[in-house]
């Protein structure tokens, strides 16, 4: 996919990796950058999801999975584009610095529906825990996704779908 | 372990409304769901389909429970209901697909506790041999919302209005819309938030027995739907469903105004015990 010829507004059809983490995992790996020691996780080219699933059924890849409000995250959206994430999906409008690195960055957010986690798990088709597994529900994981709803909340220019 | 016969009718019932109200939609919101045509819509109205027949939870976020118990002085109970309700969450939360969304300190370790107890819960002792127990389940989204203004004595309504409706336009497209916003105005801090919140378990067709309070609940609705927030913030379908305003005497000098606002699933449920 190119992100860079997405507009503001756009609806996708996403195929592919993400990378789930939210506040707690993020306010970690921020210490670990600020401490300088080599990061354990490489998030080159990732999409990066915000969220904290349910737990997973016996018969199932995933639990209820959806957004969480990503203007929590904006202080650490600079720290991942540095360490190469291309994309940022959540839920809820972010603030005028996320549209500046965005530009800066040529990044995307993406909005995911909300408050649909039942009928989004079903879009899932791998999961992982990857690290921080204490953190439970806001550990570091992976997901597989296929035909997963998005629209394009903020392109690679800075365009916001609420300006 | 709850023994006592009445303890342990309390605890299956509020066990099976829980888990309810956060697997099958709302009755009073699934037909605006359904009518609802904008972006993500076949997301939504496919979503509670799914939640039912694969037992999974509406929304990722299972919240925290808020339990309003009004208590009849007559009625026999041999526990403290935060004991009984606690272990009506624990064994929810530990048996299905829920999530465990509650941490030991706020401040410092923030460690999981791996049941998604303590239950928040308020005891109103009433006349009677009733209990009656109404809950919300309330996700960290909605929640972040929660406002407390105090206003000065002298506040005209429209000022109070247009402090409700610019809070709620700088942050509602956050918690998920279409919300239930719940009001309380008057008594003191603590009473007035108290109030917001158990206004988010009203039905959406209560008012206010006041019928000027009522019109203002119903001025409200309509200057938050004019600001055309939207389904998921995305400027299509109705912003608000109802605004609930519950009142309270308060001193000479001030003026408590709390806000809370449920988002679109408003996930309520409520149990009535007669001894």
């Amino acid at each position: 996919m190119n992100l860079e010829k997405l507009k503001a507004g756009n609806s996708i059809l996403y195929d592919g990796e993400m990378i789930i983490m939210r506040d707690a995992a993020q306010k970690r790996l921020s210490q670990i950058q600020v401490s300088s020691i080599d990061l354990p996780i490489d998030l080159k080219d990732k999409f990066v999801f915000y969220a904290g699933p349910s737990k997973t059924p016996s018969d199932s890849v995933i639990g209820a999975i959806g957004p969480t409000t990503s203007a929590r995250m904006d202080k650490y959206l600079e720290m991942l584009f540095q360490l190469g994430v291309k994309a940022t999906v959540g839920k809820g409008e972010r603030s005028d610095l996320v549209k500046q690195l965005c530009k800066k960055y040529k990044g995307v957010y993406f909005l995911a529906p909300s408050g649909s986690a039942a009928a989004l798990s079903q879009s899932v088709i791998k999961h992982e825990i990857l690290l921080f597994e204490e953190l439970q529900s806001e550990a570091i994981q992976k997901i597989i996704v296929k035909d997963f709803p998005m629209i394009i909340a903020i392109d690679s220019k800075g365009h916001a779908l609420w300006d | 372990m709850v023994n006592n016969m009445i303890e342990n009718e309390i605890k299956e019932k509020i066990k099976c409304s829980i888990i309810n109200a956060n697997s099958r939609i709302n009755k009073e919101i699934k037909p605006f769901i359904d009518n609802y045509s904008g972006p993500f819509s076949n997301v939504l109205q496919d979503n509670y389909h799914v939640s039912s027949s694969k037992g999974l939870p509406l929304c990722q976020d299972t919240g925290m429970v808020e339990f309003f118990c009004f208590l009849g002085t007559n009625f026999p109970l041999k526990k403290p209901l935060q004991d009984v309700l606690d272990e009506a969450v624990s064994e929810v939360y530990k048996n299905f697909p829920f999530r465990y969304s509650t941490v030991d300190d706020p401040l410092f370790k923030r460690k999981n506790r791996m049941d998604n107890t303590p239950a928040i819960v308020h005891v109103h002792m009433i006349e009677g041999r009733g209990l009656e127990i109404k809950f919300l389940i309330k996700g960290g989204g909605s929640e972040n919302l929660s406002r407390l203004y105090m206003m000065t004595p002298s506040a005209s309504k429209e000022e109070v209005v247009e402090q409700i409706v610019s809070h709620i336009e700088e942050t509602g497209a956050r918690a998920c819309p279409p919300l239930k916003v719940g009001i309380g105005l008057g008594g003191t801090s603590e009473k007035a938030m108290l109030l917001s919140k158990l206004a988010l378990t009203s039905s959406n067709s209560k008012h206010h027995d006041d019928p000027r309070y009522a019109n203002l609940e119903e001025e409200i609705n309509n200057r938050i739907n004019k600001l055309n927030i939207g389904f998921q913030g995305l400027r299509e379908g109705i912003s608000c469903y109802s605004v609930h305003i519950l009142t309270h005497p308060t001193h000479i000098a001030t003026l408590p105004l709390a806000i809370s606002v449920d988002c679109y699933l408003c996930r309520t449920g409520g149990v009535f015990f007669e001894s």
